[in-house]
């Protein structure tokens, strides 16, 4: 898989997670752009695989964040104190 | 009636020699129930129709069937996606313009567009094929390919 699609899934997995983003989905994908276009002259492989595994890593945040809203929502349902 | 009889001993047949029998004998049993159950389902139907009742409304159950797509369809609702999109100028589209040299966008604004349309159509496109997919003509050729759509 060349790296150029690399970027594109990740950016297209980006997409799909910020559609829960608590700050709303626009605001997910103002920044997720703005942050990929600050990088878009980087040229070099190394580099990129770097940036590659941090978005992978911000995936993860992402499912993380999710789960614990989960979680907390759940919590709050059963545990709330009158 | 006669068959509604014959469904009744059927059940209670089975009830009977549910022990005994295997479960595959048990099952073909249940094939058969069912069968003579429709059988008699049509039949009740004909009798129905055959009374003298002044207008019945025939009843045809459509949950959720998908539209009839047609190639026309498919064009409109690319077009109208593409339209939505708001980096999208819509005098400047048309079905032949290029996403990229036409249209302006870059190749993540391209990505964009193709998970408008994957929403829209309901089905999802692999990066492979996104590639590929440059101008509305393309996408409305792929799309009517995936759903069978044929001139």
């Amino acid at each position: 898989m060349s790296q150029r699609s690399k970027v594109i899934q990740l950016y297209k997995t980006l997409l799909y997670m910020g559609r829960d983003y608590p700050k709303g989905y626009d605001f997910f994908k103002k920044n997720l752009r703005k942050v990929f276009e600050k990088n878009k002259r980087e040229r070099d492989p190394e580099k990129i695989d770097k940036m590659l595994a941090h978005g992978n890593f911000v995936i993860k945040e992402l499912e993380a964040l999710y789960m614990l809203r989960k979680y907390r929502t759940l919590k709050k349902r059963y545990y709330e104190k009158s | 009636m006669a068959s509604l009889a014959g469904v009744r001993i059927l059940i209670r047949n089975t009830g009977k020699f549910r022990n005994p029998i295997s479960r595959t004998c048990l099952r073909s049993t249940v094939t058969q129930l069912q069968s003579n159950e429709r059988y008699f389902h049509c039949k009740r139907q004909s009798i129905v129709t055959l009374l003298p009742q002044g207008t019945r409304v025939k009843q045809v159950r459509q949950y959720s069937i998908a539209e009839p797509m047609s190639l026309d369809l498919i064009r409109k609702r690319v077009l109208l996606v593409l339209n939505l999109y708001d980096k999208i100028d819509p005098q400047k589209l048309s079905l032949d313009s290029h996403f990229i040299n036409d249209l302006g966008l870059d190749s993540l604004d391209h990505i964009e567009v193709i998970m408008a349309i994957e929403d829209e159509f309901g089905f999802e496109i692999p990066d492979m094929d996104a590639e590929k997919l440059l101008r509305p003509t393309d996408i409305v050729r792929y799309v009517a390919d995936r759903q069978d759509v044929y001139e």
